[in-house]
């Protein structure tokens, strides 16, 4: 990644990182990003053809090429991809459904599974694997040259065939029937508000939705734009021009750091993230309300989360609703003795950290959390489910306070791109790196330790209660004022230059 | 959905959006900010790389060929209106091998030299533009496209208003030990075909002006570091570096010569702090002149002549816009006349 330096230089290759990192370099991301020119006018060719008076089937068939060519818009080539996951789910839902030996259930199960984990494995894990191989063969003393591997990856592959399987799954542990409309079916596959980046929205969730026409109502359109206001503030605002320049300063970094250097840079990724991912999230249930559908909530004040289990149910909700119905579950969850349900929480968040990423570090990330999630429930199960003091405010603070400091260490892992590099970090953030160096400004670590300290202390404000709820107790004038300010920022500030981060996953 | 009257909510925020945009249109005016100045984009560079085909002239190199040369006046002098690839801080040498690279192009190519950023052995600052270039997306050439009319209507589209780059660029106190951040301002316009002048603030501000100087001597010191303390010149640029981008430059200029196509370079006038590390850094017969022998090439630097001295260089580094005029001017018949001695040379042996 880009890097800022300040101290010893060693050549223009520090000096052009460090132009790059500050924003200098004007670039634009690779996909039909919700915060680019090309998505407003899109957006409102869509809309508008969602308007007029047509049959519902034409309306759903408009949906469907739009879905296609926001996905064509990155690379044409690969919505392929969609309609093969499209094709397969859908036939082997079908099959799955009509078998009448289990025996049979479980192969056309097993195709659709082999299908979107075959897609998946190739373009996203089979560099990793060849890697991971030939580092096997070498420790076995085999000379195993590998291949070069250069597959671009499919952007948002990760979340369209978690989809997908959803449905089959759901199909096969009979939790829902087949579709019967191969176009509702097709829509819930490539619906573009959430197609790259979530949320993970389940058949029963949209496909009901499709069955019949759906048309927003003033008010929701209304509040759909609100919504897609503050996810683009979240991204373009608050996660690219004002945390961006600090996580990426100390992460660019390739020595060690002043701590205050190295905890700034690990505070403004968590937020970076945070309103990367949520400012998606948020953008994309506004765009669906606008057309009249609901999506789910996929964040919930995060960092105000007491405990790990608190977390995962406010951090990416749909994955991690998607990783307990599909996984945790199927593998026994908590019913099969504490041994294996230990066993099975770390088994789903090793598998959550590598959903995340082909590298080693997003699993040591998920492990962490598997980690955090079996120690909160040895100490629940040592004290007993009702203690006085859970309830105490001190204590929630505290319990809250510690949540969001091991958070940042799991986000240390997550954002490094080696062992070495997380190592580094957090030998900095606790003073014992070797030569610290300082590489942030205090024109880095303002705006982001005072947007961080907000966006942790609102989320603790709204942590019992939703934003709508506030916002309509909100006085009018202010939330007009709200709103303008935000969408003035959105104008001034301009951005369109960088990808939503969760993208590459 | 909490219910409020969103619909009148929208009409008085947008209201307010609108007067505070002008208002910060005109406070950006009031700067010396332009309508009609594009942006330096990766997508405006790859709108000109495809017209760079064929026997086009294009002209490639770092920022002094970038300000210096005016594009009109150039096609005034010579019938020829060149396609502008140079880029800011970046070595010509990766456009060049892509020219060569690329089976369609057999044209003539400039190629301005500024020799620490020329010798670079990284790529420099806009190094990943071919890369952009190469796997530019639909949704990418649209958004250049939809963005052009806006830029050629607001001036506070430039990338120096955003409020973050202004909190990079705010005058804050340094960290002790720190140096101060080499980010250089805005310097120049740009038209839709990136016919670039430098930026008339640069010119008409004082303080702009001074701290543009402070940001070359920061950078400065990296492409030729003063003497140590005990008075001991630093390590000379290693010959074998030198000899090794020859190399590289003379085989892709080889293969645009297979093809029927041409390259010739140039020196564009610099002056002050620049002249002081360039001069000394990177003497022009271990540079200038190896370059020029070894791809047996015309080359015209201002050196060589007096009416390409003299000009007025605001910043050290770039001819103030009507000095671009009249250097061109002066400039396009002199490299001709040189291209055609070198021609008739090579066709003499």
């Amino acid at each position: 990644m880009a890097e800022r330096t300040a101290g010893a230089e060693s050549g223009l290759a520090k000096i052009v990182r460090s132009a790059k990192s500050g924003g200098l370099i004007p670039g634009r991301g690779s996909l039909l990003l919700f915060n680019s020119l090309t998505f407003v006018v899109f957006f409102a060719a869509v809309v508008a053809l969602h308007s007029m008076p047509l049959p519902w089937r034409v309306k759903k068939f408009n949906l469907l090429v739009a879905s296609y060519l926001f996905y064509a818009a990155w690379n044409p080539p690969f919505v392929l991809l969609l309609l093969i996951s499209t094709a397969v789910d859908w036939k082997a839902a079908q099959w799955i459904h009509r078998s009448t030996t289990e025996g049979r259930r479980r192969l056309f199960l097993i195709l659709s599974l082999a299908t979107n984990l075959g897609i998946l494995g190739y373009f996203k894990y089979g560099g990793f694997l060849l890697d991971n191989f030939t580092m096997l063969m070498k420790s076995l003393g085999v000379a195993y040259q590998a291949p070069e591997w250069s597959i671009v990856l499919p952007v948002g592959i990760s979340f369209y065939t978690f989809q997908t399987m959803a449905y089959s799954l759901d199909v096969y542990l009979r939790r829902a029937a087949p579709t019967k409309s191969l176009l509702d079916f097709s829509l819930f596959v490539s619906f573009f508000p959430q197609l790259v980046a979530g949320p993970i929205v389940r058949p029963s969730q949209l496909v009901p939705q499709f069955a019949e026409p759906k048309q927003a109502t003033p008010p929701q359109f209304y509040w759909g734009l609100a919504l897609m206001t503050i996810g683009l503030f979240e991204k373009v605002v608050l996660a690219d021009a004002f945390l961006a320049p600090a996580a990426d300063g100390a992460f660019g970094a390739t020595g060690g750091l002043h701590p205050l250097d190295a905890w700034t840079g690990v505070l403004a990724f968590s937020g970076q993230i945070f309103f990367d991912f949520s400012g998606y999230s948020t953008t994309a249930i506004g765009a669906a309300l606008c057309l009249g559908f609901a999506l789910p909530n996929n964040f919930l004040y995060p960092y105000a989360a007491i405990g790990f289990s608190d977390f995962w149910r406010r951090w990416h909700i749909s994955l991690s609703t998607w990783l307990r119905d599909y996984l945790y579950i199927p593998l026994g969850g908590n019913k099969k003795g504490r041994l294996r349900t230990y066993a099975n929480l770390m088994i789903t968040m090793l598998l959550g950290g590598l959903w995340h990423g082909a590298n080693w570090t997003f699993v040591v990330w998920g492990g962490l959390h598997g980690l955090y999630l079996a120690a909160e429930r040895f100490f629940r199960e040592l004290f007993g489910p009702n203690r006085g003091w859970y309830n105490n405010i001190v204590f929630k603070l505290a319990m809250a306070l510690l949540t969001y400091f091991l958070v940042n260490i799991t986000w240390v892992f997550f954002r490094s791109q080696t062992f070495a590099q997380a190592k580094t970090m957090l030998a900095s953030m606790f003073g014992m790196a070797a030569e610290p160096e300082k590489v942030l400004y205090w024109n880095d670590i303002a705006p982001a330790l005072v947007v961080v300290a907000g966006m942790v202390a609102t989320h603790w404000a709204l942590r019992s209660t939703t934003m709508e709820y506030v916002i309509e107790k909100t006085p009018r004038w202010i939330v007009g004022a709200v709103w303008a300010f935000m969408l003035f920022m959105l104008v001034i500030t301009q951005g369109s230059d960088s990808a939503f981060i969760y993208f590459q996953f | 959905m909490p219910a409020r009257p969103w619909g009148r909510l929208l009409a008085a925020a947008l209201i307010v959006v609108i007067g505070l945009t002008a208002g910060w249109e005109v406070y950006w005016r009031s700067k010396m900010f332009i309508p009609g100045d594009y942006k330096n984009t990766q997508a405006l560079w790859a709108q000109e790389r495809r017209k760079a085909v064929g026997d086009a002239t294009v002209m490639i190199g770092s920022s002094r060929i970038f300000f210096d040369i005016d594009l009109d006046l150039w096609e005034e002098a010579s019938g020829v209106r060149p396609v502008m690839l140079a880029l800011e801080g970046t070595s010509p040498r990766l456009f060049l091998k892509d020219l060569a690279d690329d089976e369609n192009f057999h044209g003539l190519v400039i190629v301005g030299v500024t020799a620490p950023v020329f010798f670079t052995q990284d790529g420099g600052l806009r190094a990943d533009v071919l890369d952009y270039y190469k796997k530019e997306t639909p949704s990418q050439r649209a958004d250049h496209w939809l963005s052009g009319p806006l830029e050629r209507t607001f001036a506070f589209l430039d990338e120096q208003t955003r409020p973050n780059i202004q909190m990079i660029t705010a005058p804050l106190p340094l960290r002790e030990g720190m140096q101060p951040l080499f980010y250089p301002r805005k310097l120049s316009i740009s038209a839709a075909d990136r016919n670039t002048e430098m930026w008339e603030r640069v010119m008409a501000d004082e303080r702009y002006r001074e701290e543009a100087k402070e940001q070359w001597t920061l950078i400065l010191q990296r492409f030729a570091p003063p003497p140590s303390a005990d008075g001991s010149p630093p390590p000379p640029f290693p010959q074998e570096a030198i000899d090794a981008v020859i190399a590289e430059v003379k085989g892709n200029v080889d293969r645009i010569r297979a093809r029927g196509g041409d390259v010739a370079f140039m020196r564009l006038p610099y002056d002050g702090l620049f002249a002081v590390a360039e001069d000394n850094g990177f003497p022009r017969e271990r540079f200038w002149d190896a370059l020029l022998a070894a791809t047996d090439s015309a080359g015209v630097s201002f050196h060589d002549y007096p009416e390409l001295q003299g000009y007025e260089i605001p910043e050290w580094s770039h001819l103030a816009p009507r000095e671009a005029e009249r250097y061109t001017r002066a400039v396009t018949p002199i490299f001709y006349a040189k291209l055609k001695e070198k021609n008739a040379e090579r066709a003499a042996r």
